[in-house]
């Protein structure tokens, strides 16, 4: 396999609360090849955002690396960052708080470019910002539209547009359909894999729909409570999860067909626990069914059960 | 991508450039209310700046003329003459031009300074915005009047002192509705979208965050225009404002108090002068706040 | 046969600042005791203005019923006086919130808060009567009772859902109108409360309406699905109709080539091109037509049948001659 354009490496971010210190994201490796998506899933508060941020440096991480192309880029000064920054960009969940209200779409659009000062040339820029426009589907009569006279399909759209403003290499997408119904939600996961086959992009594709994740990515990693239990290539994950989570997860999708059988579902019991100060061990073993004293007590690392698939379990 | 579609593309940069600036006029202008208040304030400061014309300065707005004193309105004195027997039309139209100017450059000076001590302490947080807040706690812990005298005590008599004394005490307020709306801005994806693409914090404040905290903003300053008319003449009646003789709405109000009960005429021409100003601020507010949001088109 | 809940013709339209907008136009519904109906829609198909009608509480002044009926239970809703709306809220009829989070007040102990419906509808009991009853509906709905002191922020997701649906259920309504119940939960916690609705309607025989987009919950959960589109039912029938039958709504194909299918390698989805029409300028003839593929001249100008077939019914020209166009509708 070629060098990965992104890694991470023992990437931490401990946030500090009254109680003590919240793990969000928790000793996280990585790796995705150029041209590839790597799906991030989880429930929410697993820290799945955070990490899209503290890879993207929105958020400073508390220890590890992030290397692109082999830089570490959490050493970068503000200069060297501001330059990767057109390198890595984001596309965020929610359309509506994601553009702001007060600018047109053009402006919207075009704020990277001038920005980063890429094109100099109104002209050249409203160029650039048309062409972005046709890229996304968006049809050109909506270039002096604001934000809230668009719909939810559209305004995606947009977010995408403005992320592709830079010619990014390296995407991370923050659930960016999760928020739109399945007709447009179609359309824009459409769009984004048409969009990495032209440009070969790389995404890190978070999200809560396992459904999704299925279609976008090559690989996928399950998080939970700020750490990866079980990462492997997609097909496989699907086919045979490993983890116990990772398996409830699965079963408790609901699928679009009828079930005749009318058997109970396998469900896990309570809910996600508080990931302040958690104790050592497996953290999902409160809500494991096949919970026994060896969860408790050390850390379980994630061990190779069969080519590129990893699990942290003690099963 | 070829040459048709780069001719659509200059044709509505064309549209756009002027459509910016002229739909937020094309709102403004639709809306009566600030029509008309515009209309009322470019009266008001017409005349204030056009009082020689209708009157002299020395002689019917400072020069007493005790025989005359306290005459109801008549052809002579439009507005009636006041206990010194100065003409109380001239002394509006030549205080207008104080009242109106001082209130102005109060509001603007302390909407900015408010505004960027806000947007500082409300953008950064922790320590920032501990440091910033807790200073301006102090200001607004003690009542403002209280503040104002004690700066003007501390300066000196006169107009720009009096400007920096109220307006240091009107920045509190600013600062503190500033800082709560870019709180609420803050925290929203489009920010984070624009450091994702190295936006720096002094344009992510002013570009993107301050137009979108702009109506509580204007509706705060538009309401700091009466209390400020008013506090001008509080100043001057502790004697640290201006001195009593120079006509200023304020002091003619608080002079006109003594006599309100037999002659009301000298309460209500100035009077009716600040409810005038201040509806036309209003008015203007509420029609540039609307003007401003992209939401409220047509 | 009388039904528990008939809607005839019902026309709701809001009044915009500038346009008015068509919510609901024309649309027809039965639902007997004991029935789950899911209704199908994207953003604005006028799924939720349809449970606000049956509720009463469109926006005052802004949500007009302009035309149609709804009898529930053998009253005429759109007639009631709001006196008499009070009383049906609750003890008929309740409705549970997509936002768990909101739906309850921050202030206020859970346990009383389930009490406070029992005291406003079932005026009889004693205090001591109605402290075993909250007790009673906790267990049901798996809380523990324990609990009833603690305020809603001590609670999780899934859990003040629960607290929601205790308050819906407290006084066994006879229809429960559940508006996205589980879109904001997780989907372990979703699973979850969906087996628990599932469990109550069985226990308690209450009839209802699940409005959702995810045709996943509808198949878990639902006997009847009713698929709106642009404020009409454009597909009806039973589950098995819906899932497992032949022909469809194009729209109800569309819908289904949109999900992300878990048990296909195939990566492509095959989305419904287009957007929904604007509800203040609604298309002539089937709203449909303008993003539907076997759109013809006669979808522009006439608004199509609703073909009636056993249990289901099909709003669309392509079935106006049953016998003949079918097959030409292509199967999930």
């Amino acid at each position: 396999m070629e060098m990965p354009i992104l890694e991470t490496k023992g990437l931490k971010k401990y946030f500090k609360t009254p109680r003590g210190n919240l793990h969000a994201v928790d000793d996280i490796n990585i790796s995705i090849p150029k041209g590839h998506t790597l799906g991030v899933v989880g429930e929410s508060g697993c820290g799945k955002s955070t990490l899209g941020r503290v890879i993207l440096r929105l958020i400073e991480a508390t220890d590890g690396e992030v290397l692109f192309e082999g830089d570490n880029i959490l050493k970068y000064n503000i200069q060297q960052m501001d330059a990767m920054r057109r390198k890595l960009q984001i596309i965020f969940q929610d359309p509506f708080a994601s553009l702001n209200p007060r600018l047109s779409v053009s402006e919207i659009i075009a704020d990277p470019i001038r920005t980063n000062k890429l094109l100099k040339n109104r002209k050249e820029i409203e160029e650039r910002v048309v062409e972005l426009m046709q890229t996304v589907g968006l049809s050109e009569r909506f270039i002096n539209a604001y934000p809230h006279e668009l719909d939810g399909g559209r305004r995606q759209r947009i977010g995408v547009a403005r992320a592709l403003a830079l010619d990014p290499k390296f995407i991370v997408c923050d659930e960016p359909v999760s928020a739109l119904d399945v007709s447009i939600q179609a359309q824009i996961l459409n769009l984004m894999m048409d969009l990495q086959e032209e440009r070969d992009l790389t995404y890190l594709f978070i999200t809560h729909d396992m459904s999704v994740v299925k279609h976008i990515s090559s690989q996928v990693m399950v998080m939970y409570m700020g750490q990866c239990v079980e990462i492997a290539p997609t097909d496989e994950l699907f086919e045979q999860p490993m983890h116990p989570y990772s398996q409830a997860l699965l079963s408790a999708i609901p699928v679009p067909q009828l079930r005749h059988d009318r058997k109970k579902r396998q469900l896990i019991r309570g809910e996600i626990t508080s990931p302040i100060n958690p104790k050592p061990g497996c953290r999902f073993a409160p809500r494991c069914p096949y919970a026994s004293e060896k969860c408790t007590g050390e850390s379980i690392p994630l061990t190779e059960r069969s080519t590129g698939h990893f699990v942290s379990c003690v099963l | 991508m070829g040459n048709a579609n780069t001719a659509t593309v200059s044709a509505s940069n064309q549209v756009k450039k002027n459509s910016q600036f002229k739909a937020i006029v094309k709102r403004y202008v639709k809306n009566k209310l600030a029509v008309f208040g515009l209309f009322l304030f470019i009266v008001l400061v017409v005349l204030a700046l056009g009082a020689e014309l209708f009157v002299d300065y020395d002689a019917d707005a400072i020069t007493q003329n005790m025989q005359i004193r306290l005459t109801p309105p008549n052809s002579e004195h439009i507005f009636g003459t006041d206990h010194y027997g100065r003409d109380v039309f001239a002394r509006v139209l030549f205080g207008g031009r104080i009242s109106l100017l001082v209130g102005t450059v109060t509001i603007l000076a302390s909407l900015t300074c408010g505004s960027i001590i806000g947007a500082t302490a409300g953008y950064y947080g922790g320590k920032v915005d501990n440091i910033l807040m807790r200073i301006m706690d102090v200001f607004l812990a003690i009542p403002s009047i209280l503040l104002a005298i004690s700066i003007v005590a501390a300066l000196g008599n006169g107009m720009i002192n009096l400007m920096i004394a109220l307006s240091v005490s009107a920045t509190p307020r600013f600062a503190r509705i500033v800082r709560s709306s870019i709180l609420t801005v803050k925290g929203q994806e489009f920010i984070e979208a624009a450091k994702a693409y190295g936006c720096h914090n002094v344009k992510i404040i002013s570009y993107h965050i301050l137009p979108n905290s702009i109506g509580p903003i204007i509706v705060q300053a538009t309401l700091s225009m009466a209390s400020t008319i008013l506090m001008i003449s509080s100043l001057s009646f502790v004697g640290l404002g201006l001195p009593s003789s120079i006509p200023e709405w304020g002091s003619m109000l608080s002079e006109a108090k003594e006599f309100m009960r037999y002659d009301p005429y000298l309460i209500v021409f100035p009077g009716i002068a600040i409810v005038l100003a201040v509806m036309a601020f209003n008015l203007i507010g509420d029609g540039l706040r609307d003007a401003l949001d992209p939401k409220l088109r047509n | 046969m009388s039904h528990l809940l008939e809607i005839k013709d019902l026309h709701v339209t809001y009044r915009g600042d500038e346009a008015k907008v068509y919510a609901v136009n024309g649309l027809d519904l039965t639902l007997d005791s004991g029935q789950t109906l899911g209704l199908v829609g994207e953003t604005g198909a006028g799924k939720t203005t349809t449970a606000l009608s049956i509720m009463r509480l469109l926006p005052e002044r802004i949500g007009i019923i302009e035309k149609g009926q709804i009898t529930l239970d053998g009253y005429d809703i759109t007639q009631a006086s709001d006196a008499d709306m009070r009383v049906l809220r609750g003890s008929l009829v309740s409705m549970i919130f997509q936002d768990p989070m909101t739906s309850l007040n921050p202030i206020r102990r859970v346990g009383e808060q389930v009490a406070e419906v029992l005291e406003l509808h079932q005026k009889n009991l004693s205090k001591e009567d109605i402290d075993k009853k909250v007790d009673e509906i906790f267990q049901l709905v798996g809380l523990p009772v324990e609990r009833k002191i603690e305020y809603p922020h001590q609670f999780s997701g899934g859990m003040r859902q629960r607290i929601v649906i205790a308050i819906a259920l407290a006084c066994q309504p006879k229809l429960l109108l559940a508006d996205e119940p589980t879109t904001a939960l997780d989907v372990t916690i979703q699973a979850q409360v969906l087996d628990l609705m599932q469990e109550l309607k069985e226990k308690l025989d209450t009839a209802t309406i699940l409005i959702t987009h995810d045709l996943g919950v509808v198949a878990e959960t639902c006997d009847q699905v009713a698929i709106m589109y642009a404020g009409e039912i454009i597909e009806i029938g039973t589950a098995e109709d819906i899932f497992e039958g032949k022909d469809h709504h194009p729209y109800t194909t569309g819908l289904f080539g949109s999900i992300p299918d878990l048990s296909k390698k195939e990566r492509r989805l095959h989305p419904i091109e287009g957007m929904m029409p604007d509800p203040t300028n609604l298309p002539s003839g089937c709203k449909f037509h303008t993003r539907c593929p076997h759109a013809t001249a006669i979808c522009q100008q006439q608004e199509p049948p609703f073909i009636k077939n056993g249990t289901q019914g099909i709003c669309c020209h392509l079935f106006a001659d049953a016998a003949g166009n079918r097959g030409s509708q292509e199967d999930k």
